[in-house]
């Protein structure tokens, strides 16, 4: 597709109301809270940062171990370790430079506790939008998840929704039969964007032992074994709603994230690449303008949804 | 250990293989041109991501993997860095696979560095297998501050490493092997035993090495009512505090990160029973 080369683009994009200065984010879980990574580069030159997931109150995490490495992947079982939102509210925002744009991420072990800290979190200024964590595969509390049962994931973006009038991305588990359904219960409620995917749920095993590598015994499959997996689901859902979608899932570098823009995502968010490479969501957003350039699109959001797909 | 605001802030760079020689048993030492190197503080440690070539990571092993910093060889432009290490699974294997010229990701200076000696007080540095990396910076500064130990530890005579690097410091160098090929027929603890009951009292006592090893070192301090510093080891993937991957428990309930709280704490602050 495209033209020739072009000598500017326009890389700006809108996720479900949040202005981005390009389709990049970063994951929610693999970015702290933004400070962590302010050695390394300017944080108002990506498109935006989802902070860590934050509850009601701090929490301390599951004991260790807590990551093991898995074939091009790697398995997570943290716990939602966070400060809570209050601390994030006072002492985490401030610390982030004005122009980075923060997305903030809400987890909670009950419906009613998710409404709080939405309603917290509204109205403050540095917010610009937040991200509901319907997926995390690792909390024992609750047993399954909430993204998992349509009518339980209803009941938790419905609340949200009434809790806050800011724009509301929710993040969708990939652990479930049919993501169309999820996507589509998600847009009927009223929520602005959605995020996919969270981990997949995963479990290895140390055979002397025979325990599981992970104290928690499951934990959250990422990085690029899951690529192919969330390219498929971020494809699906962008065929059975409206609203605009945040591709996740393994993205190393510019060349993946392209992939998710074809596939339907207005944006991306760049997860586990970030502990190897901390620069790599600054990387991800310089590759996919230089690619656009390349191939004569003006436009990045001109990308999104160019899947060709033969006539069979 | 206190945060010190100075700290070299860490930078990711694909430095270049100078060398990587093999030192005997299954240890390694690596070379590496690091452009812009800000030097690193006793301790601190860097994330190496072996195979990175340009600007292409390799993705199978995903993470990189934690090291000490040996040493900084400031002549040299761009600045060197020499890392120690044992070829113990797929990632250290990779790292032992590069020659000079291949690519190396790293990110670093990363953690907090241990605490200087007061001036004037013996320190005693009790180092095993490549746990030894993480005292040589230290064992260079404290020699300018008041007299040195220096007590190495390992299986046989092959696996010692660094035995001329640190004699060449001046400082008093004692050495254990558990097969009593070289020095003292034990283990390096033993000698730290030995080395508190001869002294004067007052010294610093350090400690890096196997988990096993750190956790006698400061049993063997706190009987005599001593502190010890540390540096832990732990499984992380990314070295600055945002996986949350490395936590360990503290003795007080609470949890530490390897990472950034540490690598280096006081002994007596690490509950060692829970360590993974």
């Amino acid at each position: 597709m495209g033209g020739p080369a072009v000598s500017t683009v326009d890389t700006r994009v809108k996720l479900g109301g949040i202005a981005l200065r390009n389709p990049v984010l970063t994951a929610s879980g693999t970015f702290g809270y933004g400070a962590e990574f302010a050695p390394f580069f300017d944080l108002a030159r990506i498109g935006g940062i989802v902070a860590k997931s934050i509850t009601l109150e701090p929490r301390q995490g599951n004991r260790p171990p807590r990551i093991a490495e898995t074939p091009a992947g790697m398995l997570n079982a943290i716990g939602l370790e966070n400060v809570g939102v209050d601390a994030f509210i006072t002492e985490k925002l401030p610390a982030l430079a004005a122009g980075v744009v923060v997305v903030a991420s809400v987890f909670e072990t009950e419906i009613d506790r998710y409404a709080e800290v939405c309603k917290r979190l509204s109205g403050v200024p540095r917010v610009a939008g937040l991200e509901i964590n319907a997926s995390c595969p690792h909390v024992k509390s609750g047993g399954i998840e909430f993204g998992q049962r349509a009518e339980v994931l209803a009941q938790l973006v419905r609340a949200t929704r009434r809790a806050t009038s800011a724009p509301l991305l929710v993040k969708l588990s990939p652990n479930v039969t049919d993501i169309r359904e999820m996507a589509r219960v998600c847009e009927g409620e009223g929520a602005d964007g959605l995020s996919l995917v969270n981990t997949l749920q995963a479990l290895d095993i140390d055979i002397e032992t025979r325990r599981p590598v992970l104290s928690n015994v499951l934990g959250g499959l990422s990085g690029p074994a899951i690529r192919p997996v969330a390219l498929r689901m971020v494809w699906q859902a962008s065929q059975a709603v409206r609203i605009p979608i945040c591709g996740i899932g393994g993205i190393m570098n510019a060349e993946d994230a392209i992939k998710f823009l074809i596939c339907g995502a207005t944006a991306v968010q760049v997860g586990t690449a970030n502990y190897l490479n901390p620069l790599a969501a600054l990387e991800v957003a310089e590759g996919i303008e230089a690619h656009a350039r390349r191939h004569g699109v003006a436009r990045v959001a001109d990308l999104v949804g160019t899947i060709e797909v033969p006539a069979r | 250990m206190k945060e010190s605001a100075q700290l070299a802030l860490p930078l990711r760079v694909d430095a270049e293989v100078r060398e990587n020689r093999a030192e005997g048993g299954s240890n390694f030492r690596l070379r590496l041109a690091v452009a812009g190197w800000p030097g690193a503080e006793p301790g601190r440690f860097v994330m190496l991501s072996p195979g990175a070539r340009g600007a292409a990571l390799r993705f199978d092993p995903l993470l990189p993997r934690p090291m000490a910093v040996y040493r900084t060889l400031g002549v040299a432009a761009p600045p060197e860095i020499e890392v120690l290490y044992k070829v113990a699974g797929r990632g250290t294997r990779l790292l032992a696979e590069t020659h000079a010229g291949d690519r190396v990701r790293v990110v670093g200076p990363l953690g907090v560095p241990f605490a200087m000696p007061v001036a004037g007080r013996r320190a005693l540095l009790v180092g095993g297998g490549t746990g030894i990396a993480s005292l040589y910076e230290l064992a260079a500064r404290a020699a300018q501050r008041g007299p040195v130990v220096v007590m190495l530890g390992a299986r046989s005579e092959a696996e010692l490493m660094g035995c001329d690097d640190f004699a060449a410091l001046g400082v008093e160098l004692r050495i254990a092997t558990e097969d009593g090929s070289r020095g003292h027929r034990g283990r390096v603890t033993e000698l730290l035993e030995a080395a508190l009951d001869a002294g004067a009292g007052g010294e610093a006592i350090y400690a890096c090495g196997p988990t096993p090893m750190m956790r006698r070192a400061a049993e063997i301090a706190a009987l005599r009512g001593r502190s010890c510093q540390v540096s832990l080891e732990n499984r992380m993937a990314c070295g600055f505090g945002v996986c949350l991957g490395c936590a360990v428990p503290r003795a007080d309930g609470s949890i530490a990160l390897v990472c950034r709280d540490g690598p280096v704490f006081e002994a007596g602050q690490v509950a060692w029973a829970g360590l993974p």
